[in-house]
């Protein structure tokens, strides 16, 4: 690999802030697709349902970010499963699953020794930490992510967007719902061990979200929301160094504070409608000026 | 049966129990709003947020500020997430709102020496250190809880069904928003430091969801989730102890009441479907021919 | 193939010309629940045939299970000569609009363009012909101004209409069309029926399901009326009678009670 020849990378601060850019170019850009499809909720399931795999792969030997895909993609599985149920909604179901994995993940972590240090490892992550095999992995995942989504990009839109128009148009929803879901997980399974569980969830939510508050187009939407990310991760890992807390929490509260923002410029500037605005108010004003122009 | 009955002759076992038992029934009543409202991620949410006041009533007053801590993060999040649900009720938010507080705590945690045990103990609580102060909190709460859903039920009912129709028959939904919240926020601050502020999401969801798998009438979904609720309580806690005593296996035992509760969803799941199967073959064979509505 | 309908009519063969939609004793299911039962008729090119029948009916079922996304558990339903999974290509779907998330970050132009995947194919990029297709069809639709507006910010009316547009833009030989004129205002509605009646004048078959029936007359020389089984199927002023319709829609007036429940199809 031509990254552990650079001795630039034998810091620890420099191997954290690339991992912290890697990760947030990353979270930015898959986070668009998480932020239309509706999924932040499901995301934050996949983070902590990764954890119990983790755990095992570090029980059996194997390599975590193996273990830690297998296992969130089976938690994915369960919750298709049990929110195909009457009365049971998509929402309960992530929530069972959710709980249930982290629930798992600590119940086996309690039975070694060193409980609270291994824990807090998984729960609030530590960039500090990343090898340069780690940067690898990231890097790979990022490649491999961007490749998708440039190949695949119109497709992934006609199906989220519309998703019996698409499957009408002939497109295997199925495929490529299954295809968005390993981008999410994958992404997941690299950004937990620098953000933590809870904290993942920041980066794979926040920039997008920021962006959208920016701009309805979708074209900009991934670079602004990618550059945000990067920003972040990069803003969290110096303040992390300089104030000495946890590099997580300081990369999600930048997320925060940019998101906040962003927030309230948008409400300034009054897009901040409430829903039921936004699709009454226009109909009425159209209507008139239709009627006006015939 | 003696697993069952044993360990509780030891004080301390005695007093989690109770406190387990207790919160279990809550939890159980609160979750079936939370369920047929899907506000899961919202309860999430209101999860997490408490945090940064268990770690800031901790840091002022100790083990004895956590209550109060949490108390103040809870009424504040409940009544944010009630105004922030009228401008925007998108995912998005929430989870910005999770994750943006929840690393305010992280961040004030991570800079305290004894970092590690201390975050473990307010993520995953301390129920075997349950004191009878805390179960008369514990009661107080409960009490508060249930006797003002007992009398909100109608409106909450009818606010749960057809919030138009409520509005309409002059019920102030939002006002009853806000009670729905504040009443999961206690029910988090009442578990925070018996199963932590990550675990309780089981304790709300999943038994009502194993109820509602199990029934289709409010009338018995409420109790059913409250004795299974308090089952899961029970069970998990005996199941930690007998591990440790019997096998030498220390197990989290905030993480194994949460794995005996999925336990039982999956099987109140399973014992659904097989209901609801006979229920129709028995249906059809009474009246085939006639067309069933979609 | 059954070309006798039950209003007694003989719908005559056009030679050299395939049929776009053939129901042949038709049985729909989802799961293990029938949804729809014996379903016979024949729909021309160029010709538009109005699903009419009360909410639940089972008319949305019906379009899906033209598109080839329920599957057809008796009898036989034939488009354009194949198979409804076969046929999908040449045939385009127009949705209900307001079952489209008005969040979505897209363009009008956007969605226009996504009637045109299929034919780009995947991993490909639209060409400049693309493009003129889909300027063609949003000026069918009287909406080329605004091409780059978000789609969330336009009227439901003016949303029906670009994904008509979206359908017009996909060529298809079969157009369905699922309820588009609930909540549309009257100028979209006009906009709407004229863009439909261009395409059938170039050959194209037309099946609309809606419970309006002055559209039934007004767009569609022929109706087929539904209610889990069908009322009747042939030219509007034959089919849409007191008589068929009291049964079609009487049935849910009325309370089921098993074996009770009227059926007028014999």
């Amino acid at each position: 690999m031509i990254l552990t020849d650079m001795s630039w990378f034998d810091s620890t601060v420099h191997r954290a802030m690339t991992e912290a850019a890697l990760v947030g170019a990353l979270g930015g850009l898959v986070g668009v697709l998480v932020i239309v499809r509706r999924l932040p909720f499901f995301t934050m399931a996949l983070t902590h349902a990764t954890f119990p795999g983790v755990v095992i792969a570090t029980l059996l030997g194997i390599d975590l970010y193996l273990g830690g895909g297998l296992f969130g993609l089976l938690i994915v599985l369960a919750i298709v499963a049990f929110s195909r149920a009457r009365g049971q909604d998509l929402t309960a179901a992530t929530g069972i699953a959710l709980s249930g994995g982290f629930a798992l993940g600590v119940v086996l972590v309690s039975a070694q020794d060193g409980f609270s240090k291994d824990l807090t490892h998984y729960t609030v992550g530590d960039i500090l930490a990343v090898s340069t095999a780690d940067l690898t992995s990231t890097l790979v995942v990022a490649v491999a992510v961007v490749i998708v989504l440039a190949a695949l990009g119109k497709e992934l839109l006609f199906s989220a967007f519309d998703p019996v128009g698409a499957s009408a148009a002939g497109l295997p929803t199925l495929v490529l719902d299954f295809i968005l879901l390993a981008v999410i997980e994958v992404t997941v399974v690299v950004t937990v061990p620098a953000l933590g569980a809870i904290l993942a969830v920041a980066l794979l939510v926040g920039p997008a979200a920021t962006a959208r508050l920016l701009t309805d187009r979708l074209a900009l939407l991934f670079p602004i929301s990618a550059v945000i990310g990067v920003g972040c991760g990069l803003a969290g890992v110096w303040l992390s160094t300089r104030w000495d807390i946890a590099a997580g929490a300081s990369i999600a509260l930048f997320v925060g504070f940019v998101f906040g923002l962003a927030f309230l410029g948008s409400a300034v500037r009054g897009r901040l409608r409430s829903p039921a605005e936004t699709t009454r108010h226009p109909v009425a004003l159209e209507a008139v000026n239709d009627a006006g122009s015939s | 049966m003696n697993i069952l009955f044993e360990p509780f002759q030891l004080p301390f076992m005695a007093r989690a129990l109770t406190q387990l038992v207790i919160l279990g029934a809550l939890a159980g009543t609160v979750g079936v709003l939370v369920l047929l409202r899907r506000l899961a991620f919202v309860t999430d949410t209101l999860t997490h947020t408490v945090f940064p006041g268990v770690v800031i009533g901790y840091i002022l007053a100790g083990d004895d500020g956590i209550f109060w801590g949490a108390l103040v993060a809870g009424a504040v999040t409940a009544a944010l997430l009630t105004l922030f649900a009228r401008r925007v009720s998108e995912d998005a938010a929430l989870a910005m709102l999770l994750t943006t507080l929840f690393a305010v705590g992280v961040a004030l945690v991570s800079r305290r020496s004894g970092y590690a045990a201390d975050l473990t103990a307010f993520l995953f609580g301390r129920v075997l250190t349950v004191t009878e102060e805390q179960l008369v909190q514990t009661s107080v709460v409960t009490v508060l809880v249930v006797a003002l859903l007992a009398v909100l039920r109608r409106p909450l009912m009818l606010r749960m069904f057809d919030p138009e129709g409520a509005r309409a028959a002059g019920v102030r939904v939002g006002l009853l928003d806000l009670v729905l919240n504040a009443a999961i926020a206690l029910v988090v601050v009442a578990s925070v430091r018996a199963v932590g502020t990550v675990l309780v999401i089981a304790l709300l969801i999943v038994p009502a969801a194993a109820a509602r798998a199990l029934s289709d009438r409010l009338a018995v979904i409420v109790p059913l989730a409250c004795l299974i609720g308090a089952a899961g309580g029970w069970l998990g806690l005996a199941v930690s102890y007998e591990a440790a005593v019997s096998h030498g296996l220390r197990l989290a035992s905030g993480g194994t009441v949460v794995l005996v509760l999925v336990a039982m969803y999956v099987l109140a799941f399973a014992a659904g479907i097989l209901r609801r199967r006979l229920a129709r073959s028995r249906v059809s064979r009474a009246v085939s021919g006639e067309v069933e509505p979609a | 193939m059954t070309e006798e309908t039950t209003t007694g009519q003989v719908t005559l063969e056009q030679p050299g010309r395939t049929a776009a939609l053939v129901l042949d004793r038709a049985c729909v299911a989802y799961g293990d629940v029938p949804a729809l039962e014996e379903l016979d008729g024949v729909v021309h090119p160029g010709e538009a045939v109005a699903l009419i029948g009360p909410n639940g009916a089972g008319k949305s079922t019906l379009i899906k299970a033209i598109l080839g996304l329920v599957p057809v558990v008796r009898g036989r339903i034939e488009v354009l000569g194949t198979t409804p999974a076969r046929a999908r290509r040449e045939v385009a779907y127009v949705p209900q609009a307001d079952t489209l998330d008005p969040d979505f970050p897209v363009s009008v132009e956007q969605v226009v363009m996504m009637g045109r995947y299929r034919k780009i194919g995947w991993l490909r990029r639209p060409s400049a012909g693309d493009r003129a297709e889909v300027a063609a069809a949003l000026e069918r639709v009287g909406l080329a101004g605004r091409a780059r507006d978000r789609f969330g910010t336009l009227s439901g009316g003016q949303r029906q209409r670009v994904l008509l547009a979206r359908a017009i833009a996909a060529r298809p030989r079969l157009l369905l069309l699922d309820e588009p004129f609930n909540g549309v205002d009257a100028v979209s509605q006009h906009a709407l029926l004229e863009a439909m009646a261009a395409l059938k004048e170039q050959g194209t078959a037309v099946v609309i399901s809606t419970h309006d029936l002055a559209i039934a007359h007004l767009a569609c020389e022929e109706v087929c009326l539904l209610n889990r089984h069908q009322y009747g199927f042939g030219p509007t002023e034959s089919v849409l009678t007191p008589e068929r319709l009291r049964a079609a829609y009487g049935g849910q007036a009325l309370e089921l009670r098993g074996d009770r429940v009227i059926v007028t199809r014999t």
